[in-house]
């Protein structure tokens, strides 16, 4: 019951006339930021972090995370209607919203994403609402052996989850945590790793990082092919919400597991909206009854991306908000902006910030509700917006890019690391580098080491320590099944496929 | 591809040893009071040269048709460049003249020179995304904007 009380003062602080005009204008950049291929939710909340530091720091995540739902509902638009993913985490969208919105049912199709994508939202953020206490809580009791251990969980579910070379998100990690340590050393105050240089004495900063490796990098990857938008036009009638809303309560099997699974990728560290939209899709396909008709405009197809990348949007920010560590890119750079707001994220907020956490909380409900009202109604609108040549969308996002990494310390020199970033970004993309690996480090690096430095100090300098204390032990564990299950899985299917060729040329 | 992998896993490499012997420098090990500076990044250090040797081994070995591709396919060069070159000039202008002037410039060589639209599209563009940002930066979220070097001078507010 203490949550409901909590909730309720939150929606008090959440309905304020200041906190919902905020909380409004994030959702609807954040919908324009979903629509616009080439800005995703990252670099979009990154160039947008400036704006906050004149914010309380209550409307300052409200604002940073209604981006993030409103990025969330924004990217199906131009998958549905251009076959364009406008978000990564879109693309399993387009599969089947593409196909029916050709086949003349573009209304039907954007219906099938944002309710259920809506519902999907909303049964996240009860599970939040009732599970964050009892997380953080428990995070309470941690000290230093334990928050290092989580902080390799998180990092062994990057590298092991990802697609790809596990030792390409190794070597990103490095150079994030690198970069991180650039600056004064935090426990002997010893500059290093500086060559000299003064004005690296302050360490380099995640949003310029972030802004240039995810923004500027997808910009100069998409300066490759000239994208040309031939769509279908949509809108959204009653009938088709009518009919969405009916075989949902029919068929609601696709939809309640997409987003139980949804959650769940969300909260493992690192994963967010991309990877669970993905398994969400690949899920429905294998246990539909009609798996055939996947990839030519099934209403499951749908339903199963959006609403699984929403609830994974909720789910990141469980353990930013319990833990202390980000559960998506996007959350890791929400993260870095509450560090800038001079708050420290962990289960600390909510006993010293219980404003700040159940405002946060409350806005879920609210940025979602205005989500889906924005999208259903607004869709024209923000179609309109892809209509806008890209000779004149390019510069504009790279100038609003360089005043996000400006504003960061107000020095130029944030600005040239933009084009180095933008450029290193563009070369990692390329190599299939993983880039949320870095950004994160880059965001956890100065924690993660304290963690460490002071575990080794308590146990004078012996590695047991992680060992010895079972919750540290247990998450190390769970660390290393991460890191390790998905090279044995393939290790495996490839013994058992090697074994199934040779049974096979045996019989005949 | 194949080559530019393995330049990027060179450079990886060296980075790793630029940090390494810094982090020798530092002191890698045990102080008076537990590790010293240089313990995390000389631990960092092996573990990125580690993974980028492994990197580099892999490039060298794979002889699959990805590496045999080129980095850039064909035009694709001249596109980037197209998009990267005026953005690197306008940051070299940013220093000289500030935010207001360089945007201004910059919209109007890259929307009509590059992007190719019509002059009154150009120059309505390059003069309301300059006063927009000025509205909601300076007078709005109250964050100033560099006028650079000479930009106090040349902009009468």
């Amino acid at each position: 019951m203490d949550a409901l009380l909590n909730l309720t003062s939150g929606f008090q602080i959440a309905i304020t006339p200041y906190n919902l005009f905020i909380a409004a204008a994030g959702v609807f950049l954040g919908v324009i930021i979903g629509v616009l291929p080439g800005l995703g939710g990252t670099s979009g909340v990154a160039i947008l972090l400036p704006l906050t530091f004149t914010m309380p720091t209550t409307s300052a995540i409200v604002f940073l995370s209604c981006i993030y739902w409103g990025a969330l509902f924004g990217g199906a638009i131009t998958s549905i209607l251009f076959n364009i993913p406008g978000e990564p985490w879109s693309v399993a969208i387009m599969f089947d919203g593409y196909p029916m919105a050709r086949a003349g049912r573009a209304g039907q199709a954007l219906a099938l994403a944002f309710i259920p994508g809506f519902f999907a939202a909303l049964i996240s953020v009860l599970l939040f609402t009732f599970f964050a206490p009892p997380l953080a809580e428990l995070a309470l009791k941690f000290g230093p052996p334990e928050t290092f251990a989580i902080l390799l969980l998180a990092f062994s579910t990057i590298s092991g989850l990802g697609r790809g070379s596990p030792m390409k998100a190794l070597a990103s990690a490095a150079l994030g945590f690198i970069l991180a340590s650039v600056g004064l050393d935090i426990v002997t105050g010893r500059p290093r790793l500086t060559f000299d240089v003064i004005i690296l004495l302050s360490g380099f900063s995640f949003i310029t990082a972030s802004i240039g490796l995810f923004g500027i990098g997808e910009i100069l990857q998409s300066a490759e092919e000239t994208l040309e938008f031939r769509g279908a036009q949509g809108r959204v009638g009653l009938r088709d919400m009518w009919l969405t809303v009916t075989s949902l309560c029919r068929s609601p099997a696709t939809f309640l597991t997409s987003t139980i699974l949804g959650f769940w990728v969300g909260i493992l560290p690192g994963t967010g909206a991309t990877p669970a939209s993905f398994m969400s899709y690949g899920l429905a396909r294998q246990y539909s009854r009609h798996p055939e008709k996947f990839g030519s405009g099934a209403p499951e197809g749908v339903i199963a991306a959006q609403s699984s990348a929403q609830a994974a949007g909720i789910g990141a920010l469980l353990p930013m908000v319990t833990l202390g560590i980000p559960g998506s890119p996007t959350a890791a750079v929400i993260l870095g902006g509450l560090y800038i707001w001079g708050l420290t994220p962990g289960p600390t907020l909510f006993v010293e910030q219980k404003d700040f956490v159940w405002g946060l909380i409350a806005s879920m409900y609210i940025g979602n509700v205005m989500g889906v009202l924005l999208c259903l109604f607004l869709v024209p609108l923000f179609a309109a917006v892809l209509r806008v040549p890209t000779p004149i969308l390019t510069p504009t996002i790279i100038l609003l890019s360089a005043i996000g990494a400006y504003a960061v310390k107000n020095t130029t020199f944030d600005v040239w690391l933009l084009l180095v970033f933008g450029a290193a970004g563009y070369v990692f993309k390329k190599l299939d580098y993983p880039l949320a690996p870095f950004v994160i480090a880059l965001v956890l690096g100065d924690m993660t080491e304290e963690a460490l430095r002071q575990s080794l100090i308590m146990s004078d300098g012996s590695l047991l320590i992680f060992l010895t204390r079972p919750i540290a032990a247990t998450f190390l564990a769970a660390a290393a099944a991460f890191f390790f299950l998905p090279g044995l899985l393939l290790l495996w299917r490839r013994r058992r496929g090697r074994q199934v060729a040779a049974q096979a040329w045996r019989r005949p | 591809m194949k080559r530019a992998e393995i330049i990027t896993a060179l450079v990886l490499m060296a980075i790793a040893a630029t940090v390494g012997l810094e982090a020798v420098r530092l002191g890698p090990g045990w102080g008076d009071s537990g590790p010293r500076a240089g313990f995390f990044p000389f631990w960092l250090a092996v573990i990125l040269g580690l993974s980028s040797l492994w990197i580099l081994a892999q490039a060298v070995r794979d002889r699959s048709a990805r590496m045999a591709s080129p980095f850039f396919p064909a035009g694709a060069l001249r596109l980037v460049l197209t998009v990267f070159l005026p953005m690197a000039g306008a940051v070299a202008l940013f220093e000289l003249v500030g935010f207001y002037l360089t945007s201004l410039a910059y919209l109007l060589v890259y929307i009509r020179l590059t992007g190719r639209q019509s002059w009154a599209l150009t120059v309505a563009v390059s003069m309301l995304f300059p006063a927009a940002t000025f509205l909601i930066f300076e007078r709005w979220f109250l964050i100033p904007l560099p006028k650079g070097l000479f930009g106090e001078r040349l902009l009468p507010f």
